[in-house]
Formats: structure tokens, sequence, C-alpha cells
């Protein structure tokens, strides 16, 4: 006993002297990070949190450093976009006056992603779109000069705002048709039920000037496009659920809708691999790649998440490779997101809420991020 | 019966486009506010027609049940949300304290049980925050928000007082006719 007694004493003692030998711990200086400059690998990961659904919000991520740089609140089943700069994020949601209940307000806020402040807001009509993030809940006219806004009561219309003044200009009726597609300065397109395109082309003040009605292009019975389409130069790319992939060119007083194309070939329809998630395409504009995260399914599978994503070529419209995602360890892609730049990268959010991030030339996995939040349905960037 | 039901359809979509949002409303108001009104409604009896529902593969792991809390249920084939069944409520019953949406949507779902097609509509039970539990996220036959009487994206607590999502019922309708 009396041994072990003094062997702990001298095990303290030492113990101390260590202590005593190094040099303290300076006092630290609580501080406030600064976002680090703007670069093309940021990217801004909105997050439904569908489990709590009053409490979505956008984790922005850098690519580069696999950092997250900072979060946006966005409240309750928003909308979420970049303005043309990159320089503003803007949400378009809804709040409760007690949190989950009470009197809910429609509002748009405006972020300055150089600070992450929001900084700006207008309150809307109790009439805004409360539906899954797409490009198309609100966007911006090319110049700025209006911020538009989808409403869903479930009579569809738009608002016009003006994101200089920060008021609502007018609400505009879109005949059953949905969605905000801007286009130039001062048009709308929204999808019909019908197949076809709604265009209304706005004055100087943002009020209707006219409207017009595509021709027919799709069947929503047969083969119906997502209803989140893919940028690309001058347009989108609208992809149905059986794979046709329907190029809209929107740079025109008109959308001119160009001939659709398969992304399947016989083998791969007989071994039904279809398009799905919820952010179901991305394209490299210089490139000209797009990426679509694809499964094996068939009726109603439109939403499950891409166990390989194809890369495609837009000129050829040949698939130049297929990725696996089983062997990298991720679930099912449900949101994909390219980088514009000349080392791109692809980014993958998966349905156990990953975001996995990819060299967009190779398709080699470079790094995981684990719980991007619980439900990462939307990836933008500039 | 079908061709009378593509004929309605197409004029339908014709005059919508055509008309004012008050009319559409008005339309709309008719159409999609409940049970009462259920054999006005556009059904869907294309069901049966076509491919196999789902993923083969999932189907192959998840057997016919009867258990309402299960995502497997023949009644949940396009439920995408929170089984009521799993937040104090039950397939057709919305939780104490919440209000069921008076709008909704409408699709058909197979029993296997009777081999018999069902008109179901999916409304949603509204005034508080997502239940959490039981998630499901089945689609047959949903489509787009641009067809909103098919599509579960929608939160269909919108025009509530309390516009809030908690979680989804799947209520029967009556059988659908062949």
């Amino acid at each position: 006993m009396r041994t072990i007694v003094i062997r702990a004493a001298l095990l303290s003692l030492a113990s101390c002297a260590r202590l005593f030998a190094a040099a303290p711990l300076p006092a630290e200086h609580l501080t406030l990070t600064s976002m680090p400059p703007d670069n093309l690998h940021r990217i801004y990961v909105l997050d439904e949190a569908f489990f709590n659904e009053i409490d979505a919000r956008v984790h922005i991520f850098d690519g580069d450093t696999y950092r997250r740089l900072g979060q946006i609140d966005v409240g309750f089943t928003p909308g979420f976009n970049l303005s043309p700069d990159g320089k503003t994020s803007v949400a378009a949601t809804t709040y409760f006056a007690r949190g989950s209940r009470g009197t809910r307000t429609d509002v748009v806020e405006f972020t300055d992603n150089a600070t992450l402040k929001t900084t700006h807001e207008i309150v809307l009509p109790p009439k805004r779109a409360m539906t899954l993030p797409t490009y198309f809940n609100l966007g911006f006219s090319a110049d700025s000069r209006f911020l538009y806004v989808s409403y869903v009561t479930p009579a569809a219309s738009f608002g016009v705002l003006d994101p200089a003044k920060y008021t609502v200009i007018d609400e505009i009726d879109t005949a059953g048709c949905v969605l905000v597609i801007p286009s130039g300065p001062n048009r709308v397109s929204s999808i019909c039920e019908s197949g076809n395109l709604l265009t209304v082309t706005l004055d100087a003040q943002g009020h209707e000037a006219s409207r017009a009605f595509s021709d027919v292009f799709f069947d929503a019975d047969k083969d119906p496009i997502f209803a989140q389409g893919v940028p690309e130069t001058n347009g989108y790319a609208f992809i149905s659920f059986l794979g046709e992939v329907h190029e809209v060119d929107f740079s025109g007083a008109q959308p001119a809708i160009r001939k659709p194309w398969p992304l399947l070939a016989a083998a791969d329809k007989a071994a039904h691999w279809r398009p799905g998630g919820q952010q179901i395409g991305a394209i490299h504009r210089h490139l000209n790649r797009l990426y679509v995260p694809m499964h094996q399914g068939g009726e109603g599978s439109h939403k499950e998440g891409g166990t390989e994503i194809w890369v495609f070529d837009l000129s050829t419209h040949q698939r130049v490779a297929r990725w696996p995602l089983a062997a990298q360890k991720l679930s099912g892609v449900v949101a994909i997101q390219v980088s514009q730049d000349e080392a791109p990268l692809l980014f993958a959010a998966d349905d156990r809420s990953e975001l996995a991030v990819f060299d967009a030339l190779t398709g080699k996995l470079r790094h995981v991020e684990k719980q991007m939040g619980q439900t990462p349905w939307l990836i933008l960037n500039n | 019966m079908r061709s009378i039901d593509r004929l309605f359809e197409k004029s339908s979509r014709a005059l919508a486009q055509r008309t004012s949002r008050r009319s559409l409303l008005a339309a709309l108001g008719q159409v999609l506010t409940g049970a009462a009104l259920i054999p006005l409604l556009p059904i869907d009896r294309s069901a049966r027609a076509g491919e196999a529902p789902s993923n083969p593969k999932a189907k192959a792991a998840n057997p016919v049940t009867d258990d309402p809390k299960s995502c497997d249920y023949w009644k949940y084939c396009a439920v995408d949300g929170f089984l009521c069944s799993c937040c104090g409520g039950s397939s057709n019953s919305c939780p104490p304290g919440t209000a069921p949406s008076p709008i909704t949507w409408i699709g058909t779902c197979h029993n296997p049980g009777d081999d018999r097609d069902y008109i179901v509509s999916y409304n949603d039970c509204c005034g508080k925050v997502s239940c959490g539990n039981c998630e499901c996220n089945r689609n047959e036959r949903e489509k787009p928000m641009y067809r909103p009487s098919r599509n579960n994206d929608l939160n269909w607590c919108m025009a509530n007082a309390d516009s809030n999502y908690h979680c989804s019922v799947s209520v029967i309708l009556g059988v659908a006719e062949k």
C-alpha cells in the first residue's frame, strides 16, 4: 500500500512539472469570421429540412477547401435563387407568427452574399407557391430590373417585384400555367398542363404587355417533363420522366423548342433506366456536357435518386461516360450541379444528405461531406 | 368513356388557358373541395395500364402489407410525406390539434386484397410542424406541379388558416370503375 502511495505521489509531481514547464496558452480574442472572396467552386445547398419544415436553410460550401462557409435561414418550403451578378441571394418563404402556427407572412428576403446578412425584404400577398425548390420558384430578369415570384393558391399567377425599390409591382394571372422562367429583360414563361409554355411579356413598368402560348412539345400524361429545368446556353433543357431531352431556347421574343432527343438507347430502356431525383441535371456550358442522375425504376420512380451519373455530349447527344455511385458508397443522388470553370467540379447530394464532390472531367471522387442538412434538394452556384 | 374523358380534359384545358384567374378559382373551387363532389372529378383510369409500378427491386424487398404504419400499405401508392398513422391519427384521420386540408389531389391505388382500383383522396393535415415520423415517398401516377390535381409536391395546406404541413392521409372515396 505504501509503495502505491509513493508511486502516485511521484507520478503527480511529474505531471505537475510538465505542466509548469510548458508555456501557458495565450488568451484568445473572440472574433467574427468574414466570408472569403467568391469563387467558381462555391455552392449554395438548399436543405428543405423536411423533418422540421419551418426551418429550411442554405449551406454555403467551398468545393476547394471543403469548408462550410456559412448559412442563410430560409423558413418554410422556400424558393431560392441568386441574382445575375451572384452577389445577392433571394429566398421566397413563409413565416408563421408563433413559430409553427399563427398569422402567415409570405416574404422575399435579400441576403448579401459577401456578409451573409439579410439586408432587405419584400412582403408578398399570402399566395407564394409552397412547393419543392426549383430554379423557377423565383428569379430575376436578366438585367435585374424585375424579380418574379411564383404564386399558387392553387390558382396560378406570379408576382412582379421591384428589387431596387423593394416593392410589389403587379400580379399576373397565368391561366393555370405554373412557375416563373425569366428570359431577357421583360419576359416570363410558365409551364402549362397542356404540354406547352405561356410567355408573358412585360412593359417597362412591369405590367403585362402581351402573352402567347408556345406549341405543345410534351405530353403530361404519357411522358411529363420534370418541372425542374437544367440551365444551358440561351435556355433550359427539360428532361422527361422517360428520358427525352427537350431543349428550349429562351433568347428570342418567344421560346424556340428544339427537336427532342433521348438519353436512353434501346438496351437502356429495356433495363428500365430513368432520370430521377429533385434537381435532375446539370450542364457545363463550355464543355457542352450534360450530367444526369439515373436509376433503374418504373412508374412512380421519378423521385428516386440516381445510382449512376450519366454524362452526355450536348452536340452529338451521345453518352460519353457513366459513373456508378455504389462503389463510392454513395446513396441515390437527388440533386446535381457543376461549376462552370475549366477545372470543373461536379457536386452531387444524395438521399442520405451527403454531398459528394467529383472531378467533373474524370468522375474521380474528391470528397464526401457528411450531413449536409436533412434534405439537400437544390444546389446553386455562379 | 375514355374518349369522353379526353374530350372533357382537352376542352377543360383550352378553357383554362382562355379564362381569368377568378373563373379558374371558381372552377378549382368546384373541383377540389373534397368528397362530396368527387363523382365530378376527372379520374385517372390508367392505373392498371402500362408498366409495373415503381422500382421492381424495391417491390420485391417490400411485400404487400395491411399495416397502415407502413409505407408499403396499398392506399399510400402516391403519398409523399409523413404518415398520419404514425403521428397520432390514422390512414384516414388527422391527428388531434391539426386541421384537414379542404383542398387536395386525387389518385388511384390498386388494392391487391380484393384486386380493385380505388379512388383515393390525399389530404394533408395542417397547423403543426412536419411530424417527422414514418416518411413515405411513393409517386405512382404522380405528375409535376403543372398538373396540380395529380401533384404531391404542393403543400396542400396552402389554403388553410394555418398552412403549416404536418402529415398526410389517404382517404378512400370509392371504387374506380373500369
